[in-house]
């Protein structure tokens, strides 16, 4: 079949549309979305609108965000190379739109508490106290990750000190022993070792009763071998007998 | 209320393959939400409930305001209404049987919303579940009562299906934005802030219905109860029922 010259015109322009679309993709096809870091946290006020007025939605969906943050369209970002005053900023968010949730601590504590360089880690250390202030449910775990965080990761003992003096203090449903203790081990690390056999000794007092006697015996082997000298183990009527 | 008109509806419901769409999509919905579930890290089955909850409910919502508002100008466009206005029918019954036939859709679209969220965690189910589906469907009948309004006022379908998804963001948006006015970061008594406080007389809370944490939580200690959703369907679906009856009374064909 010929071709009228209308047609070719138009299969030329075709052609010619197509050829401008091919440079066009030169042009365009390495530039990639770039990744300017954390992205600043809304008001605590307006935060549910991300999920159009349903916090639980919103929560999720910023849950996910901050998972992946920095890790999509190929892209690979070290923890080394957040901005960890503004992630903090979106977890206090995260906890002021669900504060029963255990996702963003545990993303806090477990995932962004890796940095290669700890130090960096500092501001989310009171987001983890905050979270780790409320009495329901498991919550003291994230208290005293932060606390270990402080001491292992941070090397900071008057830091980890002074949040585990919170955590001992702060009434909990359902919290082991050794949550009350912590100020001793730290104690204990700074070299503050009468410090640390006194609060052991008051817990002992106060607590024996209510402790399974494993518990019992095993502060009364921290007291004596790790709080006192051998001499003064020796003459301690604590640590006589078997523990 | 004419019973054969609301079968009409019904049948044309059924015909445009409105229900059979709405749960093939919240089929597909359902199993997107089970994927990006999966993507968290921890707590699962809470991110796959409320992926679903939130995203079954924008679906089936937005599915039924685009047929009622498609409906209602097609029966103007194709004489339908001078039709039904031709028989001993009065405009009110018309207007009201419209009405039923949108809400029972709306029922049945927010019982099979409820169905599918029930259906991806079972274990998760409790009072709040009933709590939730019975909000989305009490929405769902405000916003199909609000698409009858709207397509009633306005002539193009086009324009009226984005008043009408405008007006739903509105509402979903609205406790936010009262939030901004009742805030000290803006004056209260600004002419903004007080057209604000005028519009929010006439439109519904929605932000306040269909609370995703309720399916996790349950509802316990939550503000919101079965009688204020209840109360709000019933109060702002007369409010644009009668609205558009008036319109529709005085309307000269």
């Amino acid at each position: 079949m010929l071709l009228s010259s209308r047609d070719k015109q138009v299969q030329l322009c075709l052609a010619f549309a197509l050829c401008f679309n091919i440079i066009f993709w030169f042009s365009g096809r390495d530039i990639q979305a770039r990744w300017n870091n954390v992205p600043p946290a809304p008001d605590h006020k307006y935060a549910a609108a991300y999920g159009l007025g349903d916090a639980g939605f919103a929560y999720r969906l910023n849950g996910l965000m901050l998972q992946n943050l920095g890790d999509t369209g190929g892209r690979v970002t070290s923890l080394d190379d957040y901005k960890y005053n503004d992630l903090t900023k979106w977890f206090f968010l995260q906890d002021h739109l669900d504060p029963h949730s255990d996702y963003t601590p545990y993303l806090a504590a477990y995932y962004f508490g890796s940095v290669q360089t700890p130090e960096k880690f500092r501001p989310v250390l009171d987001y983890l106290q905050k979270v780790g202030e409320q009495a329901e449910g498991e919550k003291w775990r994230w208290f005293a990750q932060g606390v270990f965080l402080a001491r292992y990761q941070l090397h900071d003992l008057d830091k980890a000190l002074e949040m585990a003096k919170v955590l001992a203090s702060t009434k909990y449903d359902d919290a082991p022993a050794w949550v009350r203790q912590m100020p001793a081990f730290i104690m204990t690390q700074k070299g503050e070792k009468k410090a640390a056999y006194a609060l052991l000794l008051e817990i002992l007092k106060t607590s024996a009763a209510d402790l399974h006697p494993n518990e019992v015996n095993a502060m009364k082997a921290y007291i004596c071998e790790r709080t006192l000298s051998t001499k003064e183990a020796a003459e301690n009527p604590l640590c006589e007998g078997t523990y | 209320m004419s019973l054969p008109l609301v079968k009409y509806v019904l049948m044309a419901a059924l015909r445009d393959r409105l229900i059979l769409s709405l749960i093939v999509i919240l089929l597909l919905g359902s199993s997107l939400a089970l994927f990006l579930g999966n993507a968290a890290v921890i707590e699962k089955d809470q991110f796959t409930v409320i992926f679903a909850a939130s995203g079954l409910r924008f679906i089936s919502i937005f599915g039924l305001v685009l047929f009622v508002v498609f409906f209602i100008r097609r029966s103007f466009e194709g004489k339908d209404i001078e039709f039904l206005l031709s028989r001993p029918i009065g405009r009110l019954h018309i207007i009201f049987s419209y009405a039923l036939s949108f809400s029972l859709l709306a029922i049945f679209m927010g019982l099979t919303v409820g169905l599918a969220v029930y259906a991806v965690a079972p274990h998760l189910f409790g009072a709040g579940h009933v709590l939730w589906t019975t909000s989305i469907i009490v929405e769902s009948i405000i916003m199909v009562n609000a698409a009858l309004f709207f397509s009633m006022y306005i002539s193009s379908s086009a324009t009226a299906a984005l008043v009408t998804s405008g007006f739903y963001i509105l509402a979903r948006m609205m406790g936010q934005l009262l939030g901004i006015t009742d805030s000290s970061l803006v004056d209260n008594t600004g002419i903004y802030a007080m057209a604000l406080q005028m519009v929010s007389v006439i439109m519904p809370r929605l932000d306040l219905m269909g609370q995703s944490s309720w399916l996790i939580y349950g509802a316990e200690g939550s503000t919101i109860g079965i009688a204020y959703i209840i109360g709000q369907g019933i109060v702002f679906s007369a409010l644009v029922l009668l609205a558009a009856s008036l319109d529709f009374l005085r309307r000269q064909f």
